[in-house]
This record gives C-alpha cells, structure tokens and sequence, in this order.
C-alpha cells in the first residue's frame, strides 16, 4: 500500500483525468451524433426533413469506448513493454483509437445514409471530412485520459486486473454514463429546439429535428457548441464523480467502513434527487389541472 | 422479409453459402497456425487473423439476419450477448484436451470450442424464444452461428497474437496475462455488431454490409498484430500488421465505390434538396 | 481437479442476480433521450453493464487486497461483495442524479412516471405532470430508489461471479487467472443483462412497473444460462496451470 497522502493526490487526480474524459466523451457524440439522440437524425430524413447532421451510428456509446479504450490500452502496453515512457506510450495507444474511431465513423456515417437512398438523403462529402476531425480530437482525449486513470490505477493503486482490460471496463462505464447524462441534453433540447421549452418531445413530432442554424444549416459543430454549455460539463462531473467517489471511500477508509462511506455516498445522492424532483414540481407545476388530469 | 433476407437484387450470398466460408475459412485459419510449429516459426501467425476475418463475415451476416426482427434492444446487445458465450467456449474447449481430464488430443481444441459455443448459443435462443417468448423464428439458429462465429473469431485472434493455439503454453502467457484478451473480446464484438449497425436502413444490401465486416476485421487483426509484438517476433507481427492493412485498404475502397454507386447522391458540398426533389 | 458443486450453485445465482438486477434499473431507451418516457435514456444492457463492471472493478481490488494478505474467509467474501455492490450503486446514482439534473434545469421537466398514479415511495400525484404526448420524463423518487436497488443486485451478481471463479485455482496474485475470472465474468455479466432485457423489451420503469411481473421468466432463463456458463467456466479455472 502507497501511503495515503499520496494516494489521496492519485485518487483527486483520476477524478479530474475522468472529468475532461467524460466531458470530452460525450461532446464527441453530440459531434458526430451517436447513440440515442441519433435515432432522431436517422427518422428525419424519412420523414422528409434531410439534413446535414452528421450520423454515426457505430453502436452504442458503451461498447464503442470499451473498443477504444481497449485498443488504446493495448498498443500504449504494447509500448510500455518496449520500454516506452508512459506518457508518450498511452499517448500513442491514445492516437490509435482517435483513428479507430475515426474510420468506423466514416463506415457508419456513409453506410446509413446510402441505406437510406429512397428517402433522398445525399451524402455530403465536405460534411464527413469536416466532422472527422472534432470527433477524432474529441475522442483523443477521452481516450487519453480513461487511458491514464486506468493506469494510474493499474500501476499505483494496485489495481489487479491488467492495463487493457481495466481500460475496456472503465471505457464501458464511460459510455454508459455518457449516453445516460449528456446526450440527453442533445436529444430533448438541442435536436429540438423548434418545440417549446418545458416539456418532453410530443411523439409526434419525431424526426421533426432543427436543420437550420443561425446562418446556413446546422451541424454538428452547432450541435456541440450548444451541449459544450451544458450536457458536457455534467457528464464530466458524472463520470469524475463516479471514479473519484469509488476510490476514494477505499483509499480513506478500509473495510467495512468503506462500504459504509459508500452508502452513505448512495444516500445523500437519493435526497439530493428528492430536493430537485421537488423543486422542479414546484417550479414548473403540472400541466394539466387536477379535475382534468386523469389521462395520461 | 424486407431488405435482410440475402438481397437477391444485389446478388446476395445465400445464407449456407456463407455458413460454409465461416465455419470452413475460421477453422482453417486456426489450423494453419500449427505451421508455425511444424517450421519452428512464427511466420504463420497472421493466417489465425486471416481466420478471424471469415468468422466476423459469418456472424455479421447472421447479426443482419436475425436483425431484421425488431428484438426490442438494439443490435450491439446480441453481438455482446454473442461473444460472453463465445469468450467462455473457446477457452474450456482449448483448455480441456490439456487438463486430461477427458482423453481428447490437443489438436482438436478448437473444434471443441467451436461445438460447444453452438451449444451455449443453441441454449439461449431457446431460452429467448421458449421461456422469454420472444417469438423470432430463426432466433435460436441465429444465436448458434452468431456464438459460433463469435468463438472463431476470439480463436483466430488470440492465434494470432499468441502464435499458436496451445492454451497454457501460448495463449494464457501472451492474451491472458497480458490482458489483451479485452481487445479480443471487444475487437470481435464490435466487428461483428458494427457492419450490420452502420448500414441499417431500407436501402441495406448485403455486399456493402460485407465490405464493412471485413474492413473492420481486418483493422482488428492490424491491432492483433501489433499487440502480437510482445508474444512473437518482429517479423511476424510486422507481417500481421501489413497484410491486416492491406485487406483494410482494398475492402474500404470496395464500401467507397459501393457508397458512391448506391446512394441517392454523394456530393461534394450542397443545400438541402428541394421540395421538389423530395416529391 | 474437483468440481465443486457449491461453486457452481453460486456462480449460477450470481447469473441470475445480475439478470435480477436488469429489472430493477430504470431505463427509457432511445424515447428517454428525448424526454418521451420515464427513466435514464439509454439502453438497458448497457447502464447494467456500465453499474456492474464498475462494481466488478471495485470487487476486484478489494478481493486482490483481502486475498493477497492471507486467506479468504467468509467475513472477507461479503466485505467483497459489499464492496462490489457499494461500486455498482455509486455509478448508477451519480449517473441516475446528473441525468435527472439534466432533465430537470436543461429539458426544463419534472420527473414524472407515466405508469402509476402516484409515486409509491412520496405518493406525489404523477399523471398531471406528465407533459402532452409523451410517457413520462426524468427519474422520479420510485425509479430512482428502484434503480439503486438494481445496482446492488448487479454489483453482487457479478462480484459473486468474480469472486468464486477466482478462488477455484485459489491463487489470488497470479495475473492470468486475474484476467481470465475478469473476463468471464464480463461475460457472464453480458449474456445474463441481455437476456434480461429481452425479457421486458429494453425499457422499465422499475420495480412499479407492471412489466416487473415478468421477472420469474428472465430468473428461470438466467439461472439456465449461467449454469452453463458455470459448467463450462469452472474446469476452466480449474486447469490453468
């Protein structure tokens, strides 16, 4: 064991790598438009609303990193074993996944707007060349910095399992996490904001997505700029807090007592749900009066 | 059966046609692999890669088929579901002519896996459409070919970073320990999800869908090569790397072409298509 | 090389913990994303997937520094699979809380359950709040506790998976059996998520939902599977050498 002044400093540390990890991990879906949201982008033009928004249905977020993440891990070892520093190593595996990212969102992009031929979807190449870049960087440094936690981990903390294979858990965790919190700012708002304020989307309007900017038509790069205020940040609070918070109660406490920490953790999170559930009722009020509230 | 039924239009492969590519190509990409003992070498690594690439067109195929039904979750959960099968076969069917417990020659390892991934995938699609009631009529033969692939797939790669199937002696030190056994994992489920996921949609045909598996395969087998540095020599792994990057090549060039002659339009830059255009 | 039954019998009920828990987490699938049903917007497989491996993560190093320090005893088995839930459930709230942060101060809806009348848990009036043409939005109090309780059970499942694979060989420092129980027990953790979440259609609201009466169909399918995957697993561990 690593004393526990030092282990607190590495413990803050990967709370703060897997808050720009996340952060940047959902920006690169609302970039390139992935998972959920995305279902929307893929309805619009068969509902007759083409658009220039990227759609980069690779999979869902969580297996997508994972696959980044173990590829990362795996060449930035690779290296390591070469005797490689780490910095440059993971830097390196790092660059390797940007790429791999990269090329399946070309495959993916392109593959479902030619299977969507009869709806007269035209590929706009300028678009795909356009978004490589921000979601390659995006994705980079996620990567990088899941990457870093994980061995930060591995090598310091003691973690058991090897390199490759934390990086591929903790990749998962971070696509759930992204494609739970921050997408949805992406989905309900930004796809959206020709509806009003306030409420969820009205199934009827699906497909109906916003296709125009303030000048010209919207993309991607509209897209993230909207979610960068918002959707972002919090994933990056989620996924730092869900790293940070786990370690933490095991680096300070020991035993039991990290068990309870941890519930304890559990607990103020449900009342802390409760007081905006609250609020929000509060704030916003029903949408319906009580007498002529029975259907749903 | 809309656009997933083998796309006769296009000239699609029927269903066995590819079963036999699979099952025969993963297979023998495996076996080759023993030439690297037989010339005490490791030239022949690359050919458990080359394996693994007839695997994911095998199970990217039975994925586009028994995705044509709505399953209610998506498409990546049955390549996940596809590969924790697979992943558990290939290893006790590698490992179990070496634990002695039954009398069965090493040489037939994979063949075991592969059996008893069928097995497994036979069992859970029995168990989605007989006690989960999900009805899809081709549910439990898609589950066995899709566990199936998925165990040669986990095969062929693990060969070709280790350099040789033997469990203990190549692939517990060079996969296992190492944990490259996650990019394994993932590397062939993405693969195999991936290609039929990219190209969803009415106007999906099946070469195109193809064209995607086996670039992608082939950019796992480039990381599988690479990741192979640290088990065999330089040559060998530099081997696997360039001929992964050479079928890459050619196959993204073949989904480029297929793009450009099958979509509605692929332009270089442009408004949204006019009201008129969309009548 | 034994075949011990115990170990089998426990693999199987962390099998079917894990397809347990599935049920329990609050998931609206793609609609959720765009605020048209009730609970976090993703896909069942993968929020279990991301609770559960974080757990298993947790479980991992707990076991690696119980087990490595002397031998494993009983007490040590439930700190690790306590540890393991303690994982599970921290991941699944903080996601569960941002996410509702987020419907809350950026969609600019209350959570609402478009399923029950009135929360079981607060007994808040739901149905008026839910917003036109929709089927709920946000994570309410219900789903939210619901959703706590499905991370227990998923970071138990699979800590108990994990931690009973690793004791066959018992050899706890050894790197390859690290990373062999590691992976199966993602793979188990896969196969038994996926089968639970065909098993109610790929969203739930939580234990209040009336497709929660399903669940003895995807216990009976989990525990099937994982026996298998047990079967076949533990000579498996058994044999590396």
């Amino acid at each position: 064991m690593i004393d526990p002044i030092t282990g607190l400093g590495l413990v803050a540390l990967m709370g703060a790598l897997a808050t720009i990890a996340g952060a940047a991990e959902d920006l690169e879906s609302d970039v390139g438009s992935q998972s959920n949201p995305n279902s929307q982008v893929q309805l619009a033009a068969q509902m007759d609303f083409p658009h220039r928004i990227f759609n980069k249905a690779i999979s869902g977020e969580p297996p997508a990193y994972g696959l980044w993440c173990a590829a990362g891990a795996t060449v930035a070892s690779v290296l390591l074993a070469q005797n490689m520093s780490v910095i440059f190593a993971i830097a390196i595996g790092s660059f390797v996944g940007a790429i791999l990212l990269g090329l399946y969102s070309v495959t993916a992009h392109m593959g479902r707007t030619t299977s969507q031929k009869r709806f007269k979807q035209p590929i706009y190449m300028d678009m795909v060349i356009g978004h490589l870049p921000p979601i390659m960087g995006h994705g980079y440094i996620a990567v990088f910095c899941i990457v870093s936690f994980s061995y930060i981990m591995d090598h310091m903390l003691g973690h058991p399992f090897p390199l490759p294979l934390l990086a591929f858990l903790w990749g998962i965790t971070a696509g759930a996490i992204g494609s739970s919190t921050g997408d949805v700012h992406y989905g309900a708002e930004r796809e959206f904001q020709n509806q009003p304020f306030g409420s969820g989307l009205n199934a009827a309007q699906s497909g109906n997505i916003v296709r125009k900017a303030e000048s010209g038509l919207r993309n991607g790069m509209d897209n993230v700029w909207a979610c960068a205020k918002f959707g972002g940040p919090v994933t990056g609070l989620a996924l730092g807090f869900t790293v940070f918070f786990d370690n933490w109660r095991s680096t300070v406490f020991s035993g039991m007592n990290a068990v309870i920490a941890g519930l304890i953790i559990v607990l103020i999170l449900i009342l802390a749900n409760r007081l905006v559930e609250v609020q929000a009722r509060k704030a916003y009020g029903p949408y319906k009066d009580e007498e002529g509230g029975t259907e749903a | 059966m809309s656009t997933a039924a083998g796309g006769p239009a296009t000239g699609g492969l029927p269903p066995n046609t590819i079963i036999a590519i699979g099952v025969i190509g993963g297979l023998a990409g495996i076996y080759l692999t023993m030439l690297n003992q037989t010339f005490n070498t490791t030239i022949f690594s690359v050919m458990g890669g080359i394996g693994s690439i007839f695997a994911v067109v095998w199970g990217a195929d039975a994925v586009r088929r028994v995705c044509s039904y709505g399953l209610g979750t998506g498409v990546p959960s049955i390549g996940m579901v596809a590969l924790g099968m697979g992943v558990v076969a290939a290893i006790f069917g590698l490992i179990i002519p070496e634990t002695g417990i039954l009398p069965i020659p090493a040489i037939l390892g994979p063949v075991i896996s592969f059996i008893v991934a069928a097995l497994v995938g036979l069992i859970i699609g029995l168990l989605s459409n007989k006690v989960l009631n999900m009805n899809i009529p081709i549910m439990e033969k898609s589950m066995i070919e899709i566990a199936g692939a998925g165990c040669l797939v986990m095969m062929g790669l693990s060969a070709s970073i280790a350099g040789s199937f033997a469990f203990n002696d190549a692939i517990l030190p060079s996969v296992v320990s190492t944990g490259y056994i996650a990019i394994v994992f993932i590397g062939g489920a993405m693969t195999i999800l991936h290609p039929f996921n990219a190209n969803l949609g009415p106007d999906e045909t099946q070469f195109r869908t193809l064209y995607v598996a086996i670039e992608k395969a082939a950019l796992t087998m480039v990381i599988a090569g690479f990741a192979s540095l640290t088990a065999i020599d330089a040559v060998s792994a530099a081997l696997t790397v360039l001929v992964g990057l050479a079928i890459f090549l050619v196959y993204f060039d073949k989904f480029m072409k297929s793009v450009h002659r099958e979509a509605y339009k692929v332009v270089g830059t442009g408004l949204l298509p006019s009201a008129e255009e969309l009548e | 090389m034994i075949i011990d039954p115990i170990t089998i019998a426990l693999i199987t009920l962390g099998g079917a913990l894990i397809g347990l828990g599935v049920h329990f987490i609050p998931v609206g699938g793609a609609p959720a994303a765009m605020a048209q049903a009730t609970g976090v917007g993703t896909g069942t497989v993968q929020l279990a997937a991301g609770a559960g491996l974080t757990g298993l993560i947790s479980a991992g190093y707990m076991y690696n520094f119980l087990a490595t320090s002397g031998s494993f005893t009983t007490s040590d088995l439930i700190l690790v699979l306590a540890s393991g839930a303690v994982g599970a459930m921290i991941m699944i709230t903080v996601t569960m809380f941002i996410g509702q942060l987020v419907y809350v101060y950026c969609v600019g809806v209350p959570p609402v359950s478009a399923k029950v009348d009135k929360d079981p848990i607060t007994g808040d009036i739901q149905d008026i709040y839910v917003s036109q043409g929709t089927e709920g939005h946000g994570v309410p109090t219900v789903s939210f506790v619901s959703g706590t309780i499905g991370g227990l059970f998923g970071g138990v499942g699979g800590s108990l998976v994990y931690v009973q694979l690793m004791e066959i060989g018992n050899t706890p420092a050894d790197p390859a059996v690290v990373a062999l129980a590691g992976i199966f027990a993602t793979g188990v953790f896969y196969v038994n998520a996926v089968l639970a979440s065909y098993n109610i259609g790929g969203t739930i609201e939580g234990f209040h939902d009336p497709k929660f009466k399903r669940v003895p169909k995807a216990i009976i399918s989990c525990l099937i599977a994982s026996l298998i995957c047990a079967i076949i697993a533990v000579p498996i561990m058994g044999g590396v050498s």
